[in-house]
């Protein structure tokens, strides 16, 4: 799976290098995220929007990944777009998680 | 006068829907667009029609079967071939299927109409046919007036000043268009059409048989007249055209069901717990379903027959075809939910198969494997998490 990662003030910036996020890269991805927590990276904007398609299982991944943040930290997704963003909407989870446009309007929420 | 309805089309604007439902079977709040066409065929006396089907050509021929039902005569002229792997469409095109027919008995014996299966009408047919008699040519166009910024998407014609057709533009930009009388896809027709029509190959009636007419130097005319023309060529044309239907905008369109309360409708055999649902109009609900306690629902919205709307759900502007279940979970805004797939109007598809959100939304009728509940319990459990937690954030 191709995850990159950077730091931006007091946040890392993951971004997911898929267009799909589905079964067979949910379990990479819940271990390279769950790695950055155990290094003490616990402030995380993900960013989907090369993610042009995701299923249950990639989300509940982020489920339960949020669940491993907890108070700890943050989780922010920012730049779902099109069937991804309807995803988020249609099982609730826009109301679960924080959710931004862009890395940009995310940091800057944070900031203000 | 006689008919034929053309219903050969793909539909490939109207994907994912018509692949397993070819145009003309869409529904306007549950009656195919063909069938209202036929119904109004049969108003205005015409009894003998002969529908050209290709694609899912079944589908359609299993529903109308003779037309005995609807009081008419109804023959289909197939267009294609069986081969191993089953029907396979060859559609000749309007004008294509108009000489195949003619070839095979010649049935088109007086004045005929031909006209798309994929459109609801009210147009005033013996109004038209009597100035298609009036004016004398081989052929008529019924023209509708449109703004000039909407040319784009239809076939143009110029007339002269005895409403003889003299050109033809195919979607201009509106500063080139010729004028704003657009094509409806409606015809008039004396049978010596079909000395222009050659036999055996794909042949349109638009962009071949009218240019063929005007280079012969055939009169035929455009005559524009004033009726409500409500197309669903397209999946944000079927949504428009429901929502249209469901808020009386289309004059005329008969609803289906039974006004329960001031602009909810309803089938026979609804389970809904009237006081603990909140309802919004206009709606439609089908029969045999059942709308759990604490579902909310926001129209303009039409849920189908045989569905289920579990507790908690949330459906806002929505078209959602029979057999659906949607769960408790599920926050339905401004889609349509058919075959399986979740659609935006804007075009996007969600399928709920690929993306495993069947326990959120699916058929009714299939029951929930482990795999579904295991995520159902995943998701359930962070909403409760997350409810009792927000209070919290709110007040900090």
């Amino acid at each position: 799976m191709k995850l990159s990662t950077h730091v931006q003030g007091e946040f890392t910036v993951a971004t997911i290098g898929e267009a799909r996020m589905d079964a067979a890269i949910a379990p990479e991805l819940k271990h390279q995220i769950s790695q950055l927590l155990t290094d003490g990276s616990t402030r995380i904007v993900l960013d989907l929007s090369q993610v042009t398609f995701m299923d249950s299982s990639s989300l509940g991944t982020l489920v339960s990944l949020l669940k491993m943040v907890g108070n700890r930290g943050d989780l922010i997704i920012v730049g779902a777009k099109g069937i991804v963003a309807d995803l988020f909407k249609l099982t609730r989870m826009e109301r679960v998680f924080r959710m931004a446009d862009s890395v940009e309007a995310a940091l800057g929420a944070v900031a203000a | 006068m006689k008919a034929m309805i053309l219903a050969a089309g793909k539909g490939t604007r109207v994907r994912p829907i018509t692949n397993e439902m070819p145009k003309p079977m869409i529904p306007i709040l549950r009656k195919p667009v063909m069938e209202s066409i036929v119904e109004l065929l049969r108003t205005h006396g015409v009894e003998d029609i002969v529908v050209n089907t290709s694609h899912l050509a079944p589908v359609i021929e299993n529903y109308f079967r003779d037309g005995h039902q609807l009081g008419v005569h109804l023959a289909y002229s197939y267009e294609g071939y069986m081969t191993e792997e089953g029907l396979e469409g060859k559609a000749l095109g309007s004008a294509g299927g108009m000489k195949r027919i003619q070839a095979f008995s010649g049935f088109f014996d007086e004045t005929f109409i031909v006209l798309c299966g994929d459109a609801w009408i009210d147009l005033d047919l013996s109004e038209a046919l009597r100035q298609h008699r009036e004016m004398g040519g081989v052929a008529t166009i019924i023209l509708q007036e449109v703004p000039h910024a909407e040319v784009h998407k239809y076939g143009v014609v110029k007339l002269d000043d005895r409403q003889r057709i003299v050109q033809f533009q195919e979607k201009p930009k509106p500063e080139e268009a010729v004028s704003n009388l657009i094509n409806t896809g409606i015809y008039l027709f004396e049978p010596e059409i079909f000395d222009y029509i050659p036999a055996g190959v794909e042949y349109d009636i638009g962009s071949q048989l009218f240019p063929a007419l005007v280079a012969a130097g055939e009169e035929f005319f455009g005559i524009k007249m004033d009726f409500q023309w409500v197309d669903i060529g397209s999946v944000p044309d079927v949504w428009a055209a429901t929502r249209k239907a469901l808020q009386g905008g289309i004059h005329g369109f008969p609803m289906p069901g039974k006004e329960v309360r001031p602009g909810v409708w309803t089938g026979i055999n609804v389970s809904v717990n009237w006081e603990r649902v909140k309802i919004a109009p206009p709606v439609y609900i089908g029969s045999s379903t059942r709308i759990e306690a604490g579902s909310k629902i926001t129209g303009p919205c039409m849920i189908g027959a045989n569905c289920l709307i579990e507790s908690g759900a949330e459906i806002r502007e929505c078209l959602i075809s029979d057999y659906t279940r949607i769960g408790g979970m599920a926050t339905l805004d401004h889609k349509l939910i058919f075959g399986g797939d979740c659609i935006s109007p804007d075009g996007d598809v969600l399928n709920v198969s690929d993306t495993q959100i069947r326990w959120l939304v699916d058929d009714r009728r299939r029951l929930l494997n482990p795999r579904d509940i295991h995520d159902m319990m995943l998701f359930s459990n962070m909403h409760s998490f997350y409810s009792e937690l927000l209070p919290e954030t709110e007040t900090a």
